[in-house]
């Protein structure tokens, strides 16, 4: 099963499943900073399906990556998987997709040794987890063909059901990213107290 | 209230210096390199044990209010390569002169002590902290500089004009270039100061008693004190509103022979605005001892004796400190931040008769040991004396009966 | 036998030790951590998660 439609079909299908995962992870990260302790969900329940869909979507973009390059169809090289320059496939939709995964292999790293780095340094690179998603976002669109080619037959009925996820997706993190946005001020330097909002 | 809370005690300008039996020897000799040298010979060159061997024989102990053993840090600034010497100047805190008054009189006597230890250590550099609002002390401690050449690499800073500049850590950070204000210190200064370096840190006070002992040999040191506490201390005699006096003063000498008559019969604050209040009786019995005031829960702290006008009413100056040392928090500790202007809430009510003790107990127990400086711990303290040396004239105000006066204390 | 430490000036009252060592850690009215007493060698493993898990890498646990 190293041919044929098998992975043609599982490179597609993780292409958009990674799509919803990393949507999904970076608008938990958002959410694990907002809101109060000791009200709704807990913060560590947030804060660990964040991390946790985002390890998810470690394993399957190995998949991804590993069907694509299995995919004797393209002709896309193992290194070409790392470097994001150079394939001789679509080069630079194939590129920022590449290109996409060293971010993501970076932020991956730095959260890993988190604790042996500076909260900033750690802060910093955890930041380029949106130019990662923008990046893939945009390598999807580029590459994939379930969303056609061409932007005007986006919404088009054989391309609806991979469209409107996408466009979705889109949506979500931009409002996670308004919402971060907005949190970005210092706290108060007096806090309300607690005790004059009911705890649990 | 609009902006930070002023200080019931303005930083001095003016400082009365009383001469001593040794730091304070002669003061009218004025502060030149030459009278000092006339009085006190050359600085001799000590080797590193021989220091430790001199300070820990004496059981000499810091003077920036922690009593902290000098050995022990001067051990630990040895076990690692290229320490840095620090003389803090800063003296952060408005009803203290001490500093202030050897700055002015025997800047010498200081550098004297830095010098001799960072030359017993290997040290190169030698950094100098001074108070931002105290300018005559600046100019004296840099004329005394200019007539002198140590062979080291000399630098002075300005502590920023806040309460908590002077503390250790934020010292550091003021001398790696950052803002003036306390962090963490996961490691002590001796360990892991300046840029990771052995950083040995202390009071001027300190380095004056180093200097002394290093010129004239622990004999001559041990002349003045007891045998447990051999040697002198400076105390600052604050009254709001009148110029500051600063003695020096023998271990075991009687506090009530210090005070003025003015205020016998009277509470006092023992340590200053991070201090505790003790009533008459205790100050009148009390004698000049680290340990000795320590264990009945009046800490000398950095050696402030506040003494109210008569008839201040203690509970409103207590209410004025902690406004002012709420308003002195960096801000950077949550607990700090959120609990000393909330602490200075409810003492106020406490003052005004609305509200009771309580709220001011649970608070002072919340703050302390939260921070990464003593500010938060130092002002808990000065609350829970008042609460616990003073019921009676906190009780007057539940009852609408202070006859204190509360505007005295306004500067 | 260990114990917690804050670094007060890094903290923002996230509140995520307390989930996760309520046994050791209190919020104070403000929402900022109270430790109580030491982590005994039964909660380490819980301690060690709080550590990690402080969206300000706040915390450290030290040695007694």
């Amino acid at each position: 099963m190293t041919d044929g439609p098998f992975l043609w079909y599982l490179n597609r299908s993780t292409g958009l499943v990674l799509l919803v995962l990393l949507t999904t992870s970076t608008v938990l990260g958002v959410l694990a900073m907002n809101g109060r302790a000791g009200r709704g969900v807990p913060r560590f329940v947030t804060q660990s399906l964040h991390r946790n869909l985002a390890l998810l979507s470690v394993v399957l973009l190995v998949v991804h990556v590993a069907s694509a390059v299995a995919d004797t169809f393209v002709d896309i090289r193992w290194w070409q998987a790392v470097v994001p320059v150079g394939a001789t496939y679509m080069p630079v939709w194939l590129g920022l997709g590449t290109l996409s995964l060293d971010l993501m292999a970076v932020v991956v790293l730095t959260s890993l040794l988190r604790s042996h780095l500076s909260l900033r340094a750690w802060h910093s690179v955890h930041l380029l987890s949106w130019l990662a998603w923008g990046v893939a976002v945009v390598h999807g669109l580029g590459i994939g063909t379930d969303l056609g080619t061409d932007p005007a037959t986006l919404l088009a009925p054989e391309h609806r059901w991979a469209a409107l996820p996408t466009l979705a997706c889109v949506g979500a993190v931009l409002a996670a990213g308004l919402v971060r946005l907005g949190r970005t001020r210092r706290p108060a330097r007096v806090r309300e107290p607690l005790a004059e909002r009911s705890l649990p | 209230m609009t902006g930070p809370a002023t200080s019931p005690v303005p930083v001095p300008q003016e400082v009365w210096i009383h001469g001593g039996p040794a730091l304070l020897e002669g003061v009218d000799d004025g502060p030149s390199l030459a009278a000092h040298r006339e009085r006190y010979g050359a600085l001799p060159d000590l080797g590193l044990p021989e220091l430790q061997h001199l300070v820990g024989r004496v059981g000499l102990r810091g003077r920036g209010g922690a009593a902290f053993p000098f050995a022990t840090k001067l051990e630990a600034a040895a076990r690692r390569r290229r320490p840095v010497v620090v003389v803090n100047l800063s003296e952060g805190e408005p009803a203290s002169a001490k500093d202030s008054a050897l700055a002015l009189a025997r800047p010498h006597l200081v550098l004297d002590g830095a010098v001799a230890t960072a030359r017993a250590l290997g040290a190169r550099e030698l950094h100098l902290v001074l108070p931002g609002e105290r300018t005559q002390v600046r100019r004296s401690i840099l004329q005394a500089l200019g007539e002198r050449s140590d062979g080291l690499d000399v630098h002075a800073h300005e502590a920023a004009p806040r309460f908590v500049a002077g503390q250790a850590r934020a010292v550091i950070e003021l001398l790696s270039g950052r803002p003036n204000l306390p962090v963490t210190a996961w490691q002590p200064e001796a360990v892991e100061g300046l840029r990771g370096r052995p950083t040995l840190l202390s009071n001027a006070e300190t380095w004056a008693h180093v200097g002394l002992l290093a010129l004239r040999g622990e004999v001559a040191y041990r002349r003045h004190g007891t045998r447990q506490e051999p040697g002198t201390a400076l105390l600052t005699l604050t009254r709001p509103g009148e110029v500051p006096h600063v003695h020096e003063v023998p271990y075991g000498t009687r506090l009530r022979d210090l005070l003025p008559e003015a205020a016998w019969g009277l509470p006092a604050l023992v340590g200053g605005f991070h201090g505790s209040w003790a009533t008459w009786p205790t100050v009148a019995s009390a004698r000049l001892s680290v340990a000795g005031l320590a264990a009945i829960g009046t800490p000398l702290g950095a050696g402030v004796l506040l003494t109210p006008a008569a008839g201040t009413c203690p509970v409103a100056l207590t209410s004025r400190i902690v406004d002012f040392l709420a308003g002195q928090s960096a801000g950077r500790c949550g607990p700090c931040r959120n609990g000393l202007p909330a602490l200075g809430v409810a003492l106020r009510a406490v003052v005004d008769g609305s509200g009771g003790t309580d709220r001011v107990a649970e608070l002072a127990g919340l703050v302390r040991g939260r921070g990464a400086c003593a500010h938060p711990d130092g002002t808990s303290r000065l609350v829970r004396s008042l609460l616990a040396v003073l019921p009676q004239e906190v009780a007057a105000h539940a009852a609408g009966g202070c006859a204190g006066e509360h505007r005295a204390v306004a500067s | 036998m260990s114990r917690l430490r804050v670094d007060w000036p890094s903290c923002e009252a996230r509140g995520l030790c307390h989930e996760l060592l309520p046994e050791v850690v209190d919020l104070d009215e403000w929402g900022y951590p109270i430790v109580r007493g030491e982590v005994t060698d039964e909660l380490v493993a819980d301690a060690r998660a709080a550590v990690r898990a402080c969206p300000r890498l706040a915390i450290r646990l030290v040695p007694r």
